[in-house]
């Protein structure tokens, strides 16, 4: 097991080598002018080269791209352009916000996911399951900010339950992360946005749960269990639905892994300060560092966790082992 | 069976289209070599729909109009990046483009649209006047309002030099937008709104008068903020509040005219010599006192830190010298006109015993900024809020409590927060469908606040290449200029909140001062004295109507 876990990290390091190639040309390929947002155009045109060199954008890209990988060995993706200031603190800075709002919807969205899903299967057919589905369907393809703006308009307009947008009250003071995280201000900010990404979310594990558990359903032990006349309870959730879980765990791994790049719509609406925002800015800045260094920790996150998610498997099935 | 003879009969007309069209557009009929060139195809780099609505459709229009009078011609939207780098880069490959100049307040100063913009020193590949506008006669003006001093004769200078503009058209401006801004009434009072500026000016924090117990100012913005460091800012939304947190030598007043600030007053000694005399007992936030070395501290900390959205004010600068405790004097390497206005109305007096200490003056984050200016900076979280209280020692104390820089993630969620009163006045213009949302004030929704309108001084225009045939042609340049209809503009496109453009209009009448109402402007949208025009110019029209080029 060891063997195979570390194996799998050194196939990821080379992977994340090959995406940071891939992603810093991709980004060099793009066209339009670094500086454009950098330097304002009404700068005199010595200003712009000054920006140009100090940026490192006269050497060529061959220079460019050995110090970005010499750097990126040291785990420093440089300094962004715009903000002037190293890309792991402003990536740090940001994180727990969008972390935080994307682990309670999903957490939000899997419990009743996975409870509902269990229930769906075994009532297969019924009114109940159908309009199920069609909740969670309807809520996977509205428009996020749509259903955000319609979220905002009847609680926070209207009915004035909970505040329209941001992650506090504004001048709200607070240094530690309790201070700023721990406090009921900040849940009741966090409140509809993570009820509008849960919902958004609700749609994956709620169906790949039901599946799994149609499945598993015609298997022959539970027959048996049926035969013996246990619980119908008894039957759903002790025997099915734990061996129903395995993919719903997959999604969940993965989930996590991209959980970093956040909702970007979300964000917009609910005016939420997190990573997501940031990233879309970054790219439309032409701000090469920022965007570069969010590409690739959500890439080695995703290949984390889905490495994090074939471990599982072992210690859920146990008729599942590597070498 | 009906399907097949429709197919056929299509078929035959299609074929018919193209035989003609073929043979029209490829020979040239008997009798066109009496003519000039063809008018080269033209390509119009615009706007992307969903960055500047109004100047992509605006350069469809012409394209259109152009289209109508033979010339080959196409837009091409473009993303402002892309569109950056084509027109400033080494190629110059460009025919016409569509942009703006954003009205910032020191570009209330004649400077910036008369010399920088037009000059052909400026032509170059890299620089301002991207244009490639290059008129002797206008140089000679150009340089000479920069050094004259007196501003009276500076003010007949800039109105013969829009003159020439007026008459030469380099570019052409299609409007100008509107800054309509909206703040609670029912919470504060008395604002200014000054073009270019906004309602979140200089001015508005420090006479802004609360109504309720609620003394403190929160103002809403949709760009976050990048640095806190004056040196490493690159937009005007981290000025709009660095400097209110610095303070300056002197302020432009809402009338435009440089008032004393941190300087008590300043002696034009000779053309090249400024002495200026610094306000006495002023403290830092931190209880420092300021003194003349702070002035000359920061001075010289921009010119050798090389901050580029400077260089061009302070390039003037040869030296700064202390005379005695409050006095400074600026020795020139030549005139400069835009120097009392301009330079020492957007330098910050920084601390000197703080920024000496700094390894990197340039990239230092200046995460707690200490300044001598009306606000005490309190905090700052990126993409939430900056928090600044009221300094109470300043020489002219602001009557609110603080104010609060809240950044919203969009203008819709800006809107609403004014609904629901959780902020007091807005930074940046309304969105023409927010304007005509409050305006409607539907159901009294709205009751609180009170939209206010100023002229913008920064404009948008089409610009065209000179060095380039046909915009290398004055009167197809003036021809053109008759193309683009500028009351569309201002009464479809910004539905009545801006002001109408013309061909080589730089300073509009919002710049109330060293706008020249005299000058005749090409802005009436008249296509067929564009036409005639062409025609008294020498163009011609071959017989497959594509438009030539006078005969040389």
């Amino acid at each position: 097991m060891l063997k195979y876990i570390a194996r799998r990290v050194g196939i990821m390091t080379v992977m994340i080598l090959l995406i940071a190639t891939m992603i810093f040309f991709l980004f060099r390929a793009m066209p339009g002018d670094a500086t454009a947002y950098i330097v304002d155009p009404s700068m005199p045109p010595e200003a712009r080269e000054i920006a140009r060199e100090r940026y490192g954008f006269n050497d060529s890209k061959w220079v460019q791209y050995t110090i970005f990988m010499k750097d990126l060995v040291r785990l420093d993706f440089g300094n962004s352009y715009f903000y002037g200031r190293p890309v792991m603190s402003l990536i740090g800075e940001r994180l727990p916000a969008t972390l935080i709002l994307m682990l309670t919807a999903m957490i939000f969205s899997y419990i009743i996911g996975i409870f509902g899903g269990a229930w769906m299967a075994w009532k297969r057919g019924s009114k109940l399951e159908s309009a199920g589905i069609t909740f969670s369907l309807i809520f996977r393809s509205a428009p996020t900010f749509w259903v955000g703006l319609m979220m905002i308009l009847l609680f926070a307009a209207k009915l004035r339950w909970v505040p329209a947008q941001g992650m506090r009250t504004s001048g709200y003071t607070g240094d530690t992360f309790a201070e700023i995280f721990l406090n009921l201000d900040f849940l009741r900010h966090l409140i509809l946005p993570s009820l509008v990404a849960g919902l958004y979310f609700i749609a994956t594990p709620l169906l790949i749960m039901r599946n799994s558990m149609l499945e598993v359903l015609s298997e022959d032990y539970i027959e048996m269990a049926k035969a013996k006349g246990l619980k119908e309870r008894t039957i759903l959730y002790k025997h099915a639905a734990r061996n129903a879980l395995l993919p719903v765990v997959t999604a969940g791994a993965l989930f996590i892994g991209s959980a970093i790049g956040g909702q970007v719509l979300i964000e917009y609406v609910f005016s939420w300060p997190g990573l997501g925002r940031e990233i879309v800015q970054a790219v439309t800045r032409r701000d090469y560092p920022l965007a570069q260094g969010a590409f690739i920790i959500i890439s080695a996150m995703l290949m984390m966790m889905n490495l994090v998610a074939d471990i599982l498997y072992a210690v859920l099935d146990p008729r599942i082992s590597y070498k | 069976m009906k399907k097949k003879l429709v197919l056929s009969l299509m078929m035959a007309v299609l074929l018919l289209l193209t035989a003609c069209g073929g043979g029209g557009g490829e020979t040239v009929a008997e009798g066109d070599d009496e003519h000039g060139e063809l008018v080269p195809s033209i390509t119009i780099l615009s706007s992307l729909p969903e960055a500047n609505m109004v100047n992509y459709e605006m350069a469809n229009e012409v394209v259109e109009e152009l289209r109508a009078l033979g010339v080959e011609i196409q837009a091409e939207p473009t993303d402002f990046a892309v569109l950056i780098d084509t027109i400033y880069g080494d190629e110059s490959d460009y025919d016409a483009y569509t942009i703006g100049w954003s009205g910032r307040v020191e570009r209330l100063d004649p400077d910036m649209f008369i010399h920088s913009i037009n000059h052909s020193n400026n032509a170059d590949a890299g620089g301002n006047n991207t244009e490639k506008y290059r008129n002797p006669a206008f140089d000679v003006l150009a340089d000479a309002q920069r050094q004259e001093m007196d501003i009276t004769k500076r003010r007949e200078l800039v109105f013969q030099a829009q003159e020439i503009l007026a008459q030469d058209v380099p570019r052409i401006t299609l409007y100008s937008r509107a800054n309509v801004q909206v703040y609670n009434t029912e919470k504060f009072q008395t604002v200014e709104n000054i073009p270019g500026e906004g309602l979140f000016n200089e001015w508005t924090p420090m006479i802004i008068e609360p109504l309720t117990n609620e003394t403190i100012l929160k103002v809403a913005s949709n760009i976050n903020l990048d640095t806190l460091n004056p040196m490493g800012a690159r937009s005007v939304y981290e000025w709009r509040n660095l400097r209110l947190i610095y303070d300056k030598l002197v302020r432009l007043s809402p009338e435009i005219e440089p008032v004393p600030a941190a300087a008590s007053g300043w002696d034009i000694v000779d053309d090249n010599t400024i002495d200026v005399h610094l306000r006495e007992g002023m403290a830092f936030h931190d209880g420092e006192p300021v003194k003349v070395e702070d002035v000359k501290f920061s001075y010289e900390a921009f010119i050798n830190n090389n901050v580029e959205y400077f260089m061009s004010f302070l390039e003037p600068i040869e030296s700064i010298e202390i005379i005695d405790e409050t006095t400074v004097r600026f020795n020139l390497v030549t005139p400069y006109a835009p120097f009392i206005t301009t330079t020492l109305t957007q330098i910050p007096i920084l601390p000197q015993h703080i920024w000496e200490q700094m390894d990197d003056q340039r990239n230092d984050p200046n995460s707690h900024p200490i300044g001598s200016g009306p606000f005490i900076f309190e905090n700052f979280r990126p993409g939430e809020e900056l928090v600044a209280t009221t300094n109470k020692d300043f020489y002219e104390p602001a009557k609110i409590d603080g104010y609060i820089f809240n950044i919203f993630a969009s203008p819709e969620g800006v809107l609403t927060a004014l609904e629901l009163g959780d902020i007091d006045m807005v930074s940046y213009d309304l969105v023409p469908a927010h304007i005509e949302q409050v305006a409607n004030n539907e159901g009294g929704k709205y009751d609180h606040l009170e939209l206010t309108e100023v002229k913008d001084i920064g404009f948008f225009y089409l610009g065209m290449n000179a060095d380039r045939a046909p915009f290398g042609n004055k009167d197809f340049r003036i021809a053109t200029a008759h193309l683009v209809d500028y009351d569309l503009a201002v009464d479809v496109h910004l539905n009545g909140y801006g002001g109408r453009g013309g061909g080589g209009l730089v300073i509009n009448d919002a710049n109330d001062f060293w706008h020249n109402p005299a000058v005749p402007i090409y802005d009436e949208y008249n296509p067929e004295r564009a036409r005639e025009i062409l025609a008294e110019a020498g163009f011609t029209w071959d017989s497959n109507g594509r438009l030539r080029m006078p005969k040389q």
